[in-house]
């Protein structure tokens, strides 16, 4: 199967599926809206917001990490896990962005991604072709062929539903086994240090739960200022991705615990003993700080805007820097790897601009960032 | 990148337009407009060149070996002039804009082979900077001929003026044909759409012209996943310069599209007739061609 025929297939599943949630669940607009309004007043104050949330997860037990920039991401993580060999990932962009899971590789750890995309990107060694589903540009016969290559055991002309349940196999023992779990974060509430992750498969909720040691690691721009305002990204997001209700909401408080005996609060009791929020700045304050710019960083990665662009759909997902992908791809990959070339790919087709659910003017912004890819 | 800025300011300086162009194809479809005044007609010459700039863009495109391609095509420059059909169908729906403007009591004033480009290809490629300069020299210009009103007749040139405010002071009242005039005839017959993007999500202009097809009795052949106000999509003609292979993909699947709700297009714009006619089959008009 062609790329053609799964963006084709894609767009037919998924774009009449998002309009079906937002008039279903009207309130969704709404809490769009106050998102943005919470998302512009972090961003225009961006450090102060890192700060808050830094006291925030200290107080809730938990070890905040502040990074400058993927290098430092890398240190950091890698220092939090030691020892520890087996890891187990529930799908970051921004564990990507900073090149963490070959890191860890390198490193001599066993790393598995646990998103059923990115497990597959990761047999296949490939970068993410859309934000949300990194493996949409793969057919289902090319799944199948590298989860039998590379697990066994699956019958000739596997159903998705055999595909899947070989994975699981496989996985269940990883996360079980696993010393370190890490995910991303959806948002992150200053006032409270929580972090919310949306997901459908119920691999963030092991990667989460699991293994004794929990890290998250986020971009600054995660940071709203209150839990319901988190708690509204989650929905927003899910619901702008055409997943509403999402199936699973994981909201994350500092390490696990219980006081059932005497009331004496005791770490861990199921959960981690410990969690750790590594916020990574790499370009982000200055992007906050940058009219031209300070927009995108209010991308709530729901995806939609790739469906609804010409060039994402004829260019075979590889429009930016991985893992930015399409329209807000393109944005990012000059807010966070300083690279304007994609940018000049957009023609301006605006369907980005009408779908996004944080009403950024994409096309405008990435006008700006044309104008530097000519300097 | 920077051999494609030069060529394109040299081709501003010496042709007053980004590709080499004879100014006389530019103004050869007007003969009774009065000279300039305080309300003109503002072509950008976009329909009357618009037919050779894939030609000129298979020259031009980043993607091609740039600076050899360049100093090829400034060479023979002169020689690159529209099909005579093609010229003649531009001529047309100029003239009909302009009697339909007449017909509303409106006559408009025309600059001729004084006529400034819009500077909308440096806009939408990102030279800000040169498009700023280029803007003042418009205004400046407009200025000097005490012009105070421009009707503009496509999405590209009236996106440029009305976006000339953001870059430079600019008091000329920008206005676009579709606002001004009616329909001229009864049409019996279907056609689909291909929206132009600019119009369409960035000038609020959709549901204007939707309303003089429908007055105009064209039955409109649409599917929300194709022709909707956000799902619609690009031609691929305004990145040509830059990846000529990637627009070409991306008329090519639009194309393919439109064809599967008509074989009879409408669109509204000289980049999107021209990007698209080479891969849709069947009959692409202007809406100018039809309505007025």
């Amino acid at each position: 199967m062609t790329w053609e025929i799964a963006i084709e297939r894609t767009i037919r599943n998924n774009v009449p599926r998002v309009y079906n949630v937002l008039e279903k669940y009207p309130y969704i607009l709404d809490l769009a809206k106050e998102l943005r309004k919470a998302k512009l007043e972090v961003l225009n104050n961006l450090e102060m917001y890192v700060e808050q949330t830094v006291e925030s997860i200290k107080r809730i037990g938990g070890v905040p990490h502040v990074v400058g920039d993927s290098r430092e991401a890398r240190e950091v993580i890698s220092k939090i896990i030691g020892d520890r060999k087996r890891v187990v990932m529930g799908k970051s962009m921004v564990a990507f962005e900073v090149g963490l899971r070959e890191h860890l590789k390198s490193l001599g750890k066993e790393v598995w991604e646990t998103d059923l995309g990115e497990f597959l990107i990761q047999l296949a060694n490939e970068p993410p072709s859309h934000i949300i589903a990194p493996a949409v540009h793969m057919s289902k016969e090319r799944a199948e062929e590298l989860v039998r290559e590379a697990l066994g055991d699956l019958p000739p002309n596997s159903t998705h539903e055999q595909i899947v349940a070989r994975v699981r196999e496989f996985l269940r023992d990883k996360f079980v086994n696993a010393e370190v779990g890490i995910t991303g974060a959806n948002a992150i509430a200053a006032d409270t240090g929580s972090i919310i992750l949306v997901e459908n498969e119920g691999n963030i909720r092991f990667t989460t739960v699991s293994p004794p040691l929990h890290i998250a690691v986020a971009g600054f721009e995660k940071i709203v200022p209150t839990l319901p305002h988190a708690m509204m990204e989650a929905m927003v997001q899910a619901a702008y991705a055409g997943l509403y209700p999402p199936t699973y909401v994981n909201l994350t408080s500092g390490p696990s615990s219980t006081g059932d005996i005497e009331m004496k609060r005791v770490s861990p009791a199921h959960g981690p003993k410990e969690f750790h929020l590594v916020l990574v700045d790499n370009g982000r304050v200055k992007a906050s700080k940058d009219p031209d710019l300070k927009e995108a960083l209010l991308c709530i990665r729901c995806g939609r805007c790739h469906l609804h662009c010409p060039v994402y759909r004829a260019i075979d997902g590889k429009w930016g820097v991985p893992p930015y992908s399409g329209p807000m791809g393109s944005m990012w990959s000059y807010v966070v790897f300083g690279d304007p070339k994609p940018s000049l790919l957009c023609t301006h087709s605006g369907g980005c601009k009408e779908v996004c659910p944080m009403k950024i003017n994409i096309p405008r912004v990435l006008e700006k960032i044309k104008a530097r890819a000519w300097s | 990148m920077e051999s494609l800025r030069s060529f394109l300011k040299q081709s501003l300086d010496k042709y007053g337009m980004p590709f080499p162009v004879d100014k006389r194809v530019c103004s050869g479809w007007a003969r009774d407009l009065p000279h300039g005044g305080e309300t003109i007609i503002f072509t950008s010459c976009m329909y009357q060149i618009e037919p050779v700039v894939p030609t000129l863009s298979k020259f031009s495109s980043m993607a091609g070996a740039l600076t050899g391609a360049l100093k090829g095509l400034s060479s023979f420059a002169k020689l690159v002039k529209p099909p005579k059909e093609e010229m003649e169908r531009a001529y047309t729906i100029l003239n009909n804009i302009v009697n339909a403007l007449k017909r509303r009591g409106i006559n408009p004033g025309y600059l001729y082979e004084d006529e400034p480009y819009s500077g909308a290809l440096l806009l939408e490629s990102g030279l800000l900077e040169d498009f700023a300069d280029h803007a003042k020299k418009v205004a400046s210009m407009l200025k000097e001929r005490g012009v105070k009103r421009v009707i503009t007749v496509d999405p590209h040139t009236h996106n440029a003026l009305t976006r000339y405010g953001e870059f430079i002071p600019f008091d000329v009242e920008v206005v676009n044909y579709l606002q001004l005039v009616d329909v001229n005839r009864k049409i019996d017959g279907e056609f689909t759409i291909h929206d132009s993007c600019l119009y369409s999500r960035f000038l609020n202009l959709r549901d204007r012209y939707r309303e003089l097809m429908s007055k105009s009795g064209i039955k409109l052949n649409e599917d929300f996943l194709v022709t909707g106000r956000e799902t619609s999509t690009c031609c691929g003609g305004p990145i040509a310069l830059i990846n000529r292979d990637l627009s070409e993909s991306i008329a090519e699947k639009r194309a393919q599209d439109l064809n599967r709700l008509s074989n009879r297009l409408l669109v509204m714009c000289p980049i999107c007739y021209v990007t698209l006619s080479p891969h849709f089959k069947g009959e692409v008009k202007d809406l100018a061609e039809v309505i007025l």
